[in-house]
C-alpha cells in the first residue's frame, strides 16, 4: 500500500466530489423538493479522504501542509467542506451542499495538476508557528469565502425563482432568502476576520532583505481582496445597499479570488524566495 | 362477521343531503345502541362530520339484509329531528323514508326540514362489503377519500367517533382491530409518502411564501388592506405562525376595528395605509377598487424609507390592487391571486400523484385484517393498546 499516496486519497476525494455534483444536478432538477441526505454523505465521505490526504501529507512532509500550490488549493477546499459540514447539520442548509460541490470538483481538478505539487526538498521551504498560521488562517479565510460564494449562488437562484414566481421557488426546501443572506454575511464576515489575521501574521514572517514586502505582488493583491471585501461588508450597512448586489459582489469576489490566486502566487518572491 | 359500510359523502350527494342525515355528537350514543338492539349490527360506529356521514357496522347478517335494515335505519334517523328521543328510535322509524331509483336527486335539492321525507335516488348511498369496506375505512383515515386530499382533521374526527363508541360498548373485535389497523395505516402514510405535503388553499400558500422569504414570521408585521374573506384567512394563518402583529385598513373603519379586534391587531383609515408600508414587512390587498392602489411610482420612495428591506405583497383583489410593475423593484415580492392559486394547484397534482403509493400501502396493510382467523370473534386482542379489553361489545 506504499504505492497509495496521499495524492491517490485526494484523487479520491475529488471523484467523490465530482459525483456530489452529478448528484448536485438531479436535485437540482428535482427543484429540492425533499429533504436528502445523500449529497451530504457524499461530501462527509470525500470529506474523511480529503483529511487523510492532509494528514499524510502532514506526517510526510511534518509539517502543515501549505507548502505549495497543490497543498494550499487541497486546503481551501478542506476548510469549505469543513464549514459545509457544520452548517449542513442545519437540514434546509444542506442543500448549500449541491452549490458548493460543483466549486470542491473544480478546485479540487485544479489543485490536482501535477505542476503544482513540485517535490519537496530535504525540508520544506517555509516552517515554524507564525508561518503555519498565516497560511492556515488565509486558507481558512478562502475556505469561508468559497462557501460564503456558494451561499450566495444559492440566495440569488431562489430570489430569482421568486421573483419570478417559478413554482419551485415555493416547492422546494430550500431555506429563506433572509437566512441565506444572513449565512453569507457570517461567512464572509468569518473569511474577513481569518483574512486580517493571516495578513498581520505574514508581515512578521522572517523574509530576505532583498524581497520587498510592500511592493511583492502577493501582498498587494492580498490587500486588493482585503479591501473589497471589507467594501463589501461595510455596503451591507449602506440603506440603498440591496441584498442582491451584495450577493452578486461575494460570488464575484471569489470568482476573481480563484481566478488571481495561482497566479500572484507564482509572481510572488516572498512566495518563491 | 362481516364488516359493511354504509353511507353518503360530498362525491355522493350535496351538502343539503348531507345535512338531513348527520348525528350530532350527543346522539351518536343513543343512535348506536338503537342499532344494536335492532340486531342489525353487532358492532357499530358512526362517523358524523360535514363531508360525510357514514356507518360503520360488524353484522352477522347476509349484507343484502343488512343493507336494507341499514338504509332504513339512516333515512329513518334522517327525517327525525335531532333532537328526538333516540332511545324510541328503531329502524322502523324509517318507513317514511322513500327511495326511488327512477328518480334521480336534483342537485339543486330544495331546503328541507329535518321532518321532511327524504326522496333518495340510491345512488347518494352507497354500500361497501369486505373487504371494499375496510378499504374505505382506511382511505377514509388517509384522507384519501377527503373533499381536501391528504387533509389530517378526518383522523382526529374518525378516531373521535370510534372513541366514543368504544366507550359505551359498541365496539368488539372487528371494529377494534379494523379502527387501529386504520389509524396505524394513517399515521405510516403520513409518514412515507407526500399526501399531505404542501398547501393546497391559497391562504396557506401565502403563508408559505412568506416563509421562503422571512426567516421568521415571528417578527414580521402584516398589513391587511381590504377586509375581504380571503385576506382575513390569510392574516389568521399568518397570525397562527407567529406574525408579529396585523394593522388593518379597511374603507370602512367601523369593520376594521372590528377585524383588528379580532387578530389582537389596530385599525387605521384607508387614507393612511400608506404610512405604514415604512414598518411592515406583508401586505395583503383585496380592497374592491377599480384601478391600482399601489404603482412603482408610489412604492419606490416607500422601499427606500424601508431601507430595501423585503416585502412581501398579496395582491388578492379582482381586479387587481398591486400594479405588476412593482415586482420589479429590489426585494419586492409581488404575488397574485393566480400565482398563489397556480402553486396550491400543484401541490394538489402532486398529492394525486401519491394516490397510488398510498393505495398499495393499504392494499398491503389490510391482508392480515382479511386473513380467515381475524374474522372470528375472539376473547382476547393484543392489537388495539389495551382499547379492546374485551372482544365483545358489552350489551347495549
Amino acid at each position: 500500500m506504499a504505492w497509495f499516496t496521499d495524492r491517490h486519497f485526494f484523487l479520491l476525494a475529488v471523484l467523490v466530489y465530482g459525483l456530489s455534483t452529478v448528484y448536485s444536478v438531479f436535485l437540482w432538477r428535482k427543484g429540492f423538493r425533499q429533504d436528502d441526505h445523500v449529497n451530504y454523505l457524499l461530501l462527509l465521505a470525500a470529506f474523511v479522504l480529503h483529511t487523510v490526504a492532509m494528514v499524510r501529507r502532514g506526517f510526510s512532509i511534518a509539517h502543515c501542509p501549505v507548502n505549495n500550490l497543490f497543498e494550499a488549493t487541497m486546503f481551501i477546499a478542506w476548510s469549505a467542506v469543513a464549514a459545509y459540514l457544520v452548517i449542513g447539520l442545519l437540514p434546509r442548509l444542506r442543500f448549500l451542499g449541491a452549490f458548493a460541490s460543483p466549486v470542491l470538483f473544480a478546485i479540487g481538478v485544479f489543485a490536482l495538476m501535477p505542476e503544482l505539487d513540485p517535490p519537496h526538498g530535504p525540508k520544506p521551504e517555509f516552517t515554524g508557528a507564525l508561518t503555519s498560521l498565516h497560511a492556515a488562517t488565509i486558507l481558512l479565510a478562502y475556505g469561508a469565502f468559497g462557501l460564503g460564494a456558494a451561499a450566495a449562488g444559492m440566495f440569488l437562484t431562489e430570489q430569482h425563482d421568486l421573483k419570478f414566481h417559478k413554482l419551485r421557488a415555493v416547492l422546494s426546501l430550500l431555506p429563506p432568502i433572509q437566512r441565506l443572506e444572513i449565512v453569507t454575511g457570517r461567512l464572509v464576515l468569518a473569511g474577513f476576520i481569518l483574512f486580517t489575521i493571516g495578513l498581520e501574521a505574514g508581515r512578521y514572517l522572517p523574509r530576505s532583505t532583498a524581497a520587498g514586502y510592500w511592493s511583492d505582488p502577493k501582498v498587494i493583491w492580498s490587500i486588493f481582496m482585503w479591501v473589497v471585501y471589507l467594501a463589501l461588508l461595510a455596503s451591507r450597512r449602506l440603506p440603498a445597499q440591496s441584498s442582491r448586489r451584495f450577493a452578486y459582489g461575494i460570488v464575484a469576489a471569489f470568482v476573481f479570488l480563484l481566478l488571481t490566486f495561482w497566479g500572484t502566487n507564482l509572481l510572488s518572491p516572498l512566495h518563491h524566495p | 362477521m362481516n364488516v359493511v359500510v354504509i353511507g353518503l359523502s360530498h362525491h355522493s350527494s350535496p351538502v343539503e343531503l348531507r345535512e338531513r342525515f348527520a348525528f350530532a355528537e350527543a346522539n351518536i350514543p343513543g343512535a348506536l345502541r338503537s342499532l344494536r338492539e335492532s340486531g342489525v349490527a353487532a358492532e357499530a360506529v358512526i362517523l358524523s362530520t360535514c363531508n360525510r356521514v357514514e356507518i360503520y357496522a360488524a353484522t352477522a347478517l347476509d349484507p343484502a339484509k343488512a343493507f336494507a335494515a341499514l338504509k332504513e335505519f339512516l333515512t329513518g334517523w334522517g327525517e327525525s329531528t335531532g333532537e328526538s328521543e333516540i332511545s324510541s328510535l328503531s329502524p322502523q322509524r324509517g318507513e317514511e323514508a322513500v327511495f326511488s331509483n327512477s328518480k334521480p336527486l336534483a342537485p339543486t335539492l330544495s331546503p328541507l326540514g329535518r321532518g321532511d321525507a327524504v326522496k333518495l335516488s340510491g345512488a347518494e348511498l352507497y354500500t361497501l362489503t369486505e373487504p371494499q369496506s375496510l378499504e374505505h375505512l382506511f382511505k377514509v383515515a388517509c384522507g384519501l377519500d377527503s373533499m381536501v386530499l391528504g387533509e389530517t382533521e378526518i383522523l382526529g374526527q374518525l378516531k373521535q367517533a370510534y372513541t366514543l363508541a368504544h366507550q359505551q360498548g359498541h365496539t368488539g373485535a372487528r371494529l377494534n382491530k379494523a379502527f387501529q389497523r386504520a389509524f396505524h395505516v394513517a399515521k405510516h402514510v403520513r409518514t412515507h409518502t407526500d399526501i399531505q405535503r404542501g398547501s393546497i388553499s391559497v391562504a396557506s400558500v401565502a403563508v408559505e411564501l412568506a416563509e421562503k422569504i422571512f426567516s421568521s414570521l415571528k417578527g414580521c408585521d402584516v398589513l391587511v388592506l381590504g377586509a375581504g374573506d380571503t385576506s382575513e384567512k390569510t392574516a389568521r394563518a399568518l397570525l397562527s405562525r407567529g406574525a408579529h402583529s396585523i394593522v388593518v385598513a379597511s374603507r370602512s373603519l367601523e369593520r376594521a376595528q372590528i377585524l383588528a379586534k379580532e387578530f389582537g391587531g389596530r385599525a387605521v383609515p384607508f387614507d393612511q395605509w400608506t404610512a405604514e408600508f415604512v414598518k411592515i414587512d406583508i401586505a395583503i390587498s383585496s380592497t374592491s377598487a377599480p384601478h391600482h392602489i399601489l404603482d412603482r411610482a408610489r412604492l419606490e420612495p416607500l422601499m427606500q424609507a424601508r431601507h430595501q428591506r423585503p416585502l412581501l405583497l398579496i395582491d388578492i383583489a379582482v381586479p387587481r390592487d398591486v400594479d405588476p410593475e412593482v415586482n420589479f423593484l429590489e426585494n419586492v415580492y409581488l404575488y397574485n391571486i393566480d400565482d398563489l392559486q397556480a402553486v396550491a394547484d400543484d401541490y394538489l397534482k402532486q398529492r394525486k400523484k401519491e394516490i397510488a403509493r398510498c393505495e398499495q400501502i393499504i392494499a398491503e396493510k389490510i391482508k392480515p385484517l382479511l386473513e380467515p382467523k381475524n374474522l372470528q370473534p375472539r376473547m382476547n386482542t393484543d392489537e388495539t393498546n389495551g382499547a379492546c379489553a374485551a372482544t365483545s361489545p358489552s350489551p347495549p
